[in-house]
């Protein structure tokens, strides 16, 4: 892949926790408009690579660039720039983490009016216009704990895209979910793919990585194990790890 | 700082004071406690009301009840006996609270596989919940402890010669308000410290074990 | 002789009642500066620069750590010799001020503390500045869990407010104690006023037991 139209890339990324290296050199090129699933058995390293893109664990090595913008993270990043990385970067949990005390409007209008400068009513709008996006308009006066998890998580997925962000990442978003509830969450995602949105995706949705995704990472030890276009990766996987990974998930 | 000796010589009389108190409060709030399991309602009532009246009333208040109002009557009382008895009977109240507390965190299987294998009413208590609910009990049993050493200064009101009650004479005779009531500070956190301490790690150990469970 | 009790106890109300309202003026002003003071102390020691955290939590330790009583006479007889004498009223709020500052400064820390951290995660990753996080997320939810606790509190700063007794303010206690000096009747009058303190803290009690109940069927449904 030609690095000219990559928006995000990762050079040598590590991070160690006490000892323990959870991510051991990653480099990775996404382009502008991509969607990529990474799946890997647990404690590979999937979240950590995940958080380090938007330096909620800052590496200990490693350089990331965002849209031509270089963060080397061996120094120490300046809060402008985090703010500003964090503002091109949206990211939503497996347990989604919306603010229990907000209304579902607040939860998505607050961090624009704080964050981008926008008023009240401009904010309010477009949290408006992206509830009605993931279907739940009904919901906007509503608190989180009056919404299912599958309509927190799109509510969710609704706050980080009010920052208007060039990238998403997802860190497992239906691991939490009745299996019914996950599907809505994942033609939400599908809808975003179609927008043309760039996305990491953290996942053990074989069926989605396989439908949508145009590249399946596979990771093991802290390492990108293997990567290519999905059927090829599922169909014929070139390492024996990860040929015992997929069938214990098929398995399932 | 010549009171500094006055004071250390106190600390005996607050140990016993707090450690007489204590004994008291945790065997009366035993009884307190077993009350408001009984099966009878007026028991469950009565025990429940004597607990938010000793929990309500500040413990200065019954020490005068018990010392100026019952001892200066019928019975005639020492102030290390009233002292005793009114910081007793509220510690009662605080444990009988601390062990309840400690029961609704056994599990209802425990009772349930105890009634399955047929064991009877006491040996499932002496067996099977005690030994876990004073677990539990532990750490909050370690806090009441702190803060009856705290309130022990309240019998320097009755004329209990402890820490607080040298403390105030010694500024009174001497003039210095500051130093004697620092270095009695510094005496109750001295003691308290370690407690504290240890009621923190005896939580964290329960925190453990219940993780691991 | 039932009837005679009870007139006594008639005439003895109005001035009971009198140190019942000192009582309780003492703790709502104690509760308002100390409650203050505690949440700036939490803040403090919650923040990032160990420069705050420890002289914050060093405070807090020892505030907590004496007994009331000795903060009230320290306040009372130890300020003057700093060249600080304060009346009697104003020695009892600010020695009352500062055990509630200690006490709440905890429970408050450990409200902010039981706010989940997958929240300031979803917050940092949002882009929101530490202030920003701090003043929208953790401290109106740390607040609200710690509010129980801190009415809890609210009672027993009321029940402490009976030590002032031995500064001579003219609160409850002081009132009973000297009709009873003056009658050497200590039982009745005694017992009078701990039912007053009673008639406060019992309703109250069961009030904030109530309100605990309540939030917390609201935050699990
Ligand atoms: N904050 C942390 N402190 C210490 N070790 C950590 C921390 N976060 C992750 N690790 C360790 O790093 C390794 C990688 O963890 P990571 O969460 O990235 O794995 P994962 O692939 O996301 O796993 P899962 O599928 O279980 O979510 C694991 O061994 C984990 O224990
Ligand atoms: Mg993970």
């Amino acid at each position: 892949m030609n690095q000219a139209e990559s928006i995000l890339s990762l050079r040598d990324v590590e991070k160690t926790f006490a000892g323990h290296c959870a991510v051991d050199g990653v480099s990775l090129d996404v382009a502008r408009g991509e969607v990529v699933a990474v799946i890997g058995p647990s404690g590979s390293g999937k979240s950590t690579m995940l958080r380090c893109i938007n330096l909620l664990e800052v590496p200990d090595r490693g350089t990331i660039t965002v849209d031509g913008t270089d963060l080397d993270t061996s120094g120490t990043v300046s809060a402008r720039d985090l703010t500003q990385l964090r503002r091109r970067v949206g990211m939503v949990f497996q347990s989604f983490n919306l603010f229990p005390h907000m209304t579902v409007l607040r939860n998505i209008s607050l961090p624009q009016e704080r964050v981008l400068g926008r008023s009240r009513d401009e904010a309010d709008r477009r949290s408006m216009e992206l509830l009605e996006r993931v279907g739940l308009q009904q919901k906007a006066d509503a608190y989180p704990a009056k919404c299912s998890g599958g309509q927190q998580q799109r509510v969710a997925i609704a706050r980080a895209l009010a920052l208007d962000p060039e990238i998403m990442l997802f860190d497992e978003p239906t691991s939490a979910l009745d299996p019914e509830l996950g599907l809505e969450v994942l033609a939400v995602m599908r809808q975003l793919a179609d927008t043309g949105m760039t996305m990491i995706v953290v996942t053990h949705e074989i069926h989605f990585a396989a439908t949508v995704a145009d590249r399946l990472i596979v990771m093991a030890d802290g390492r990108i194990l293997e990567q290519g276009p999905p059927q090829q990766v599922l169909d014929d996987p070139q390492h024996a790890r990860t040929r015992t990974f997929l069938s214990a998930i098929k398995d399932r | 700082m010549d009171v500094l000796p006055i004071i250390v010589a106190a600390i005996p009389v607050t140990l016993g004071v707090t450690a007489a108190s204590f004994a008291i409060g945790a065997v009366l709030g035993l009884a307190l406690v077993a009350g408001r399991r009984s099966r009878w309602t007026v028991v469950r009532g009565l025990s429940r009301s004597v607990v938010e009246v000793l929990r309500g009333i500040p413990p200065i208040v019954l020490l005068f009840i018990i010392f100026f109002g019952i001892g200066s009557g019928a019975l005639r009382m020492e102030p290390f006996q009233a002292a005793v008895i009114g910081l007793g009977l509220v510690s009662a109240a605080h444990l009988s609270e601390v062990y309840r507390g400690s029961l609704l965190a056994v599990p209802k299987g425990q009772f349930e596989a105890a009634d399955a294998l047929g064991l009877s009413r006491s040996t499932t208590s002496a067996r099977v919940i005690a030994p876990q609910a004073f677990r539990v009990a532990m750490p909050g049993m370690v806090t009441w402890a702190i803060s009856l050493l705290k309130d022990s200064a309240l019998v320097s009101t009755i004329g209990v010669a402890e820490i607080m009650s040298v403390t105030n004479q010694h500024a009174r005779s001497s003039g210095d308000g500051l130093m004697p009531f620092i270095l009695a500070a510094a005496v109750y956190i001295a003691i308290g410290t370690p407690l504290a301490i240890w009621s923190r790690w005896l939580e964290k150990r329960f925190a453990r074990i219940r993780k691991a469970a | 002789m039932k009837s005679a009790i009870f007139s006594d106890w008639a005439e003895w109300l109005p001035r009971l009642l009198d140190g019942l309202w000192v009582s309780v003026q003492v703790t709502g002003l104690s509760l308002i500066i100390g409650l203050a003071a505690g949440l700036l102390l939490a803040l403090a020691a919650f923040a990032r620069t160990r420069l705050l955290t420890w002289p914050a939590i060093l405070l807090v330790e020892i505030g907590r750590g004496m007994p009331a009583l000795v903060m009230l006479q320290l306040v009372y007889f130890g300020l003057p010799s700093v060249g600080l004498t304060l009346e009697t009223y104003a020695a009892v709020v600010l020695a009352l001020s500062l055990t509630t500052a200690a006490y709440t400064s905890e429970i408050i820390r450990a409200g902010l503390r039981a706010v989940p951290d997958g929240e300031l995660e979803a917050a940092d990753a949002l882009g929101m500045s530490r202030g920003d996080v701090m003043r929208f997320v953790v401290i109106p939810q740390g607040l609200r869990i710690a509010l129980p606790t801190l009415l809890g509190f609210a009672i027993l700063i009321f029940q402490i407010s009976s030590l002032a007794f031995s500064l001579g303010l003219p609160e409850l206690l002081s009132q009973a104690y000297s009709i009873g000096a003056a009658t050497f009747r200590y039982l009745d009058v005694l017992t009078l006023a701990g039912l007053l303190y009673l008639a406060v803290t019992i309703p109250a009690g069961w009030l904030v037991a109530r309100f605990e109940r309540r939030l917390s069927r609201h935050l699990t449904t």
